[in-house]
C-alpha cells in the first residue's frame, strides 16, 4: 500500500514537473521579449524593415515568410497525406499497405537536417534551374516541409479512417455507390475533423521547423511574395542570429519566439475547438 | 480535508527533490569549472576561431594532462561579455573591440591575420572587382553582371549572418557601413557560404583565405590578388586580426596556453594552414 501511494507521488511529481517546464518556458520567453515591446514598440516590431544594426526590428518578413512556407507545405503535403491515408484505408491491399505504412514512418524518423540537406544540394539547384532564380525561397521551404508534414497527415489520416464504423461503407456500397462515391461522399465527410485535426497538426510542424526550412529558404531579410526569391521565417531568423544577440537585438528575437509560440498556440486551441464542435 | 492537506504537504518536497535531480546536471555544467579550480582554463566567444582554438586545446592538453582547456562559441560579444564578467579566463574575438566594450583592462593578444577573399561561382567571367564594383553589388546598386564587364546574368549575394565577425569586417571595410542588399542570402559559416556559391550559377560572396578551393573561383580585389604576402604589405586590405583577449594580464594556465597559441610550433603547424601567422609579422 505505501508503495502504491509512493509510485502515485512519483507519477504525479513527472506531471507536474512537465507542467512546469512548459509555464518556465512561456514566463521566461514572455519575460525576455518584454524589452522589446517597451523599448523597441510594437509598430517597429511588426514593421517590414529588419536591420538590427540600425535599431529596425520588424519581423514582417519573416512572419509572412513563416505562414507562406507553412501553407505551401500543406497545399502540397495535406493533398498528399490525405490521399495515401485513403488508398492505405480504402484501396491498397493489406500486404502493400503495410509496406507503404512503413515507409511513411520511415520518413517521420528521418532528421530534419537530412532532409534539409536533401533540399539544399537536390532540390534548390533543380528549382534554380527551371525558374532561372537562385532556387531558395519559399518553394523550396515548401516543398521540404511537405515531406515533414506528409507522414503526420497520413498516419493520423489513416487512423481517422480505420475508426469509422464500417457501416458507413457497407451501406453506401449496398445503396449502390462506386468506392470513389463511397470515399468521397460518405467516408471522408464522416472523417472530416479527425482529418482537419490532422492536417492542423501537420501545420504544428511545419510552423515550427527550423533547420531543414533554414538551409533552403536563403535566409534573407527582404519581405516578399515571390516563392523563388530568397526570404527568411520566424525559426530560420532565430537559429540564424541567436548566437551574438545582444540588447535590443536579443529582446527582438525573443519576440519572435513569442509570437512563433503564440501561432503554435492559437493551433492547438483550434484542434480542441474542431474536436468539441464534434461531441456537442 | 485533513487528509487532503497532508497529501499536499508530501507531495511538495517530493516534487523539488525531482526538480533538483532533473537540474542536478544543469548546475553541474555551469559550476563545475570554477570548482576544479587553476587547471582548467575556460574559453568561449567567436565561432571564427573556434576550430583553430580547439585544435590548440587538444595539443595543449596532450602535453600537459594534468591540465584542461574548455573551448565554447557563443561569438564574439558574448566571449568579451563573459572574460569581463569573470565567467571565462580568454575570450576569442573575430574583430577588434568595441568603444564601448573597451574598459582599458582587456589585453590583446593577436593570434593570427586573416584574410578575406571576395569569390564567385566559377561559371562567372569577372576576374576583377574595385572597391566600388564590390560595394554596389553588395548593397544592390549593381544586380547584373554584364554590369561589372561580366556575362548578362542577374548577380546573386551571399553574405554571413549578421553575428559573423567576418561579416562586421567585411561591412565595414568593403562596404563602408552601408547597409546589404536585402534579397542577399544570409549563411551561418564559411563552409556554408563556399558551398552555396560553388552551387548557385552567378553567385558572389566572401570567406576566409582558408576556406578558398577549386569548387569556388577567388577575385582581386581592386586589382590586388589576396594572398598573404599582400595583406601583410598592407596592398591587400580586407584582412583583419583574430584575437584572444584576457581580462588583466593573463597568469597561471590561460598565460600558459597563450603562450602555446603563439608558440612557433603551433602558428607554422597549425594557424598556417588556414590563417596566415603572427609571429613573423611581430618580427618584422
Amino acid at each position: 500500500m505505501a508503495r502504491e501511494k509512493y509510485i502515485k507521488m512519483l507519477l504525479m511529481a513527472c506531471a507536474s514537473l512537465s507542467f512546469l517546464a512548459i509555464l518556465l518556458i512561456f514566463l521566461f520567453i514572455f519575460q525576455e521579449s518584454l524589452p522589446a515591446i517597451t523599448r523597441i514598440g510594437i509598430p517597429n516590431l511588426f514593421s517590414a524593415a529588419w536591420n538590427p544594426d540600425k535599431g529596425q526590428y520588424g519581423m514582417l518578413a519573416f512572419l509572412i515568410g513563416t505562414l507562406l512556407s507553412t501553407l505551401g507545405g500543406l497545399l502540397i503535403g495535406a493533398p498528399l497525406g490525405i490521399g495515401t491515408a485513403v488508398f492505405l484505408d480504402q484501396v491498397a491491399p493489406s500486404r502493400m499497405a503495410n509496406v507503404i505504412r512503413r515507409g511513411v514512418e520511415l520518413l517521420a524518423g528521418i532528421p530534419s537536417v537530412v532532409i534539409g540537406w536533401f533540399g539544399l544540394i537536390i532540390l534548390v539547384p533543380f528549382i534554380a534551374r527551371i525558374t532561372g532564380s537562385a532556387g531558395y525561397g519559399i518553394a523550396a521551404a515548401s516543398v521540404v516541409l511537405a515531406v515533414m508534414v506528409l507522414p503526420t497527415i497520413t498516419a493520423l489520416g489513416a487512423e481517422t479512417l480505420r475508426s469509422l464504423p464500417p457501416e458507413l461503407k457497407e451501406a453506401s456500397v449496398a445503396m449502390g455507390a462506386t468506392r470513389w462515391q463511397t470515399i468521397r461522399k460518405v467516408l471522408l465527410p464522416a472523417g472530416k475533423e479527425g482529418i482537419l485535426v490532422a492536417v492542423v497538426l501537420g501545420m504544428g510542424r511545419a510552423i515550427g521547423e527550423t533547420m531543414a526550412v533554414q538551409m533552403v529558404v536563403g535566409n534573407s531579410s527582404q519581405l516578399t511574395l515571390n516563392p523563388f526569391q530568397p526570404t527568411g521565417t520566424l525559426t530560420s531568423n532565430l537559429v540564424t542570429n541567436m548566437g551574438e544577440a545582444v540588447g535590443n537585438f536579443r529582446a527582438a528575437l525573443f519576440a519572435q519566439a513569442l509570437v512563433l509560440l503564440i501561432l503554435s498556440m492559437i493551433l492547438i486551441v483550434s484542434i480542441r475547438f474542431i474536436t468539441r464542435k464534434k461531441e456537442a | 480535508m485533513p487528509e487532503r492537506m497532508r497529501k499536499h504537504a508530501v507531495l511538495l518536497p517530493l516534487e523539488l527533490i525531482c526538480m533538483a535531480v532533473l537540474l542536478l546536471p544543469f548546475s553541474l555544467g555551469g559550476t563545475a569549472c570554477s570548482v576544479w579550480g587553476t587547471n582548467v582554463v575556460r574559453i568561449s566567444g567567436s565561432t571564427t576561431l573556434l576550430p583553430l582554438v580547439q585544435e590548440g586545446a587538444d595539443r595543449f592538453m596532450d602535453m600537459y594532462s594534468d591540465k584542461t582547456v574548455l573551448v565554447q562559441g557563443g561569438g564574439s560579444s558574448v566571449g568579451i561579455a563573459q572574460v569581463k564578467e569573470g565567467i571565462v579566463d580568454i575570450a576569442n574575438s573575430s574583430r577588434e573591440l568595441k568603444p564601448e566594450e573597451d574598459d582599458g583592462k582587456l589585453v590583446d593578444h593577436p593570434i593570427a591575420l586573416d584574410v578575406i577573399v571576395i569569390v564567385v561561382h566559377p561559371g562567372v567571367s569577372v576576374n576583377d572587382l574595385d572597391v566600388e564594383q564590390v560595394k554596389d553589388i553588395f548593397t544592390g546598386r549593381v544586380t547584373n553582371w554584364s554590369e561589372v564587364g561580366g556575362a548578362d546574368a542577374p548577380i546573386l549575394v551571399v553574405v554571413r549572418d549578421r553575428a559573423s565577425g567576418t561579416r562586421e569586417m567585411f561591412d565595414k571595410e568593403a562596404l563602408e557601413d552601408e547597409d546589404v542588399v536585402g534579397s542577399a542570402i544570409e549563411s551561418n559559416s564559411n563552409g556554408i557560404v563556399r558551398e552555396t556559391v560553388a552551387a548557385t550559377p552567378n553567385s558572389i560572396g566572401y570567406i576566409s583565405i582558408g576556406y578558398v578551393s577549386e569548387s569556388i573561383k577567388p577575385l582581386s580585389y581592386d586589382g590586388v590578388i589576396a594572398t598573404s604576402d599582400n595583406a601583410l604589405n598592407g596592398t591587400y586590405t580586407l584582412s583583419r586580426y583574430l584575437h584572444m583577449f584576457s581580462y588583466g594580464e593573463p597568469t597561471g594556465s590561460a598565460r600558459e596556453f597563450i603562450d602555446y597559441m603563439l608558440s612557433e610550433e603551433f602558428q607554422l603547424g597549425v594557424v598556417a594552414q588556414e590563417y596566415i601567422p603572427v609571429i613573423g609579422i611581430e618580427d618584422e
